[in-house]
């Protein structure tokens, strides 16, 4: 079975263009394209862990999906957009934290991206 | 029509006709192995630029020798043909070789280490999850498991596939009073600048259930980045900073009780074996204290 992030890269091109979107990040970014490039960070950073199996773990990271339909977070916090921003950022548990890695904007496309998983 | 022009014509004749046909071409790439699906056969392999075909970037390969995709694992320095065919439409990987840092094909993969068996391992300072300095030395008397690790590695079949081992390593032995005692695991990280003595006791806390009280039999630890450069050489960890983010190859050290190196792991290993050799280490301080001559055996 191949994760999101191998379907994504499944060919030169693809993840070419996939590089390429991720890096035309712009101030002017409306909504629809923060979600489809909310998408592509999800599958890089994201979906390794929540969305595969992993025995060798610890703890096994919880599927994202339906994240903001239930009201608290696998945490047990309300489940806000400022919650799992602050998640994302500082991390939580075993999970890394993406301070150095994602910028705010990245964060706000991808929770734009989790409000559409259901 | 002279010798020399026949052998020319027909040279030329066979090149265009060469070329005309729809051959396999093969590329050499070099990299190192992030992830392996045996389900769809693939390994996601982070690449230097491949002339002529791709340049670098991570990416997965289909890999049809079985023999070849069960030898390889994630962390695994690598070096391969790539084979392409129908106007690179189609491409895998074929003879998948292991290879060090330098590209040097290797018998034992994943281990290129520089300290053998039985040498005495360096002393550096280290500072711990608490900000208290201490040395290897230290440990003297106890078996001591070094893994190394940053805390920002998003990779699961990295460094946190390296703590949850740890984690799991230290449960099982912490119910084993006797060798429990003269064990000791230990983390050093090689994100010195992020990983800040706070920032390890956080992430420590995470793989010892948020009881503080894990600290005692697994450390995390850094140091500064010399020593850090001369600590990984002498274990034969490689590791390049990029940034924001960090790529590095796998290594556990297994220390004696006499602060020799007694064992190393690559990029396999289970946690029986880790456990095994740790007790194994363990009771042999035991049998010392009991009045056997010698050090503790290796």
């Amino acid at each position: 079975m191949m994760s999101l992030v191998q379907k994504l890269a499944a060919g030169p091109l693809s993840l070419a263009t996939l590089f390429l979107m991720v890096g035309c990040s712009s101030r002017a970014e409306n909504s629809a394209d923060a979600e489809q490039r909310g998408a592509i960070l999800f599958a890089m950073h994201c979906s390794p862990c929540h969305e595969a199996v992993n025995p060798q773990l610890k703890v096994q990271p919880p599927s994202l999906k339906g994240l903001f339909a239930s009201k608290s977070l696998p945490s047990g916090a309300p489940a806000t957009d400022d919650h799992v921003k602050e998640t994302i950022i500082e991390g939580r548990g075993i999970m890394p934290a993406f301070d150095q890695r994602l910028t705010k904007d990245d964060v706000n496309a991808i929770v734009k991206y989790l409000h559409t998983l259901n | 029509m002279n010798i020399d022009r026949l052998a020319t014509l027909a040279l030329v004749c066979t090149l265009i006709l060469t070329g005309c046909q729809h051959k396999d071409k093969r590329y050499v790439l070099r990299g190192q192995v992030l992830e392996k699906n045996p389900a769809s056969s693939e390994i996601t392999v982070k690449h230097e630029a491949i002339p002529g075909f791709m340049a670098a970037m991570t990416m997965p390969y289909e890999v049809k020798d079985a023999e070849a995709l069960h030898e390889v694992q994630p962390g695994d320095l690598i070096e391969a043909d790539v084979v392409t065919t129908n106007n690179q439409q189609e491409y895998w990987l074929e003879n998948v070789r292991i290879t060090d840092s330098r590209g040097r094909v290797v018998a034992r993969p994943g281990i290129v280490h520089h300290l053998d068996i039985g040498e005495r391992v360096p002393e550096f300072p280290l500072t711990n999850q608490d900000g208290k300095t201490f040395h290897l030395a230290d440990f003297r008397g106890k078996a001591v498991l070094v893994s190394f690790i940053y805390t920002r590695c998003p990779m699961p079949n990295f460094c946190p596939r390296l703590s949850s081992q740890f984690a799991k390593v230290r449960e099982d032995l912490s119910k084993i009073p006797e060798d429990y005692a003269k064990i000791q695991l230990l983390s050093i990280s090689f994100d010195p600048k992020y990983d800040t003595s706070a920032v390890l006791r956080k992430y420590g806390l995470a793989y010892l259930d948020n009881d503080p009280a894990g600290f005692s039999h697994w450390e995390f630890a850094f140091t500064d980045p010399g020593d850090l450069r001369r600590l990984a050489d002498a274990f034969g960890l490689e590791y390049f900073d990029q940034g924001d983010s960090i790529s590095h190859t796998m290594v556990i050290v297994l220390i004696a009780p006499d602060g020799t190196i007694a064992r190393y792991w690559g990029t396999r290993w289970t946690t029986q074996e880790l456990e095994d050799a740790l007790r194994q280490q363990a009771q042999a301080v035991v049998s010392t204290s009991f009045g056997a001559k010698g050090t503790a055996a290796k």
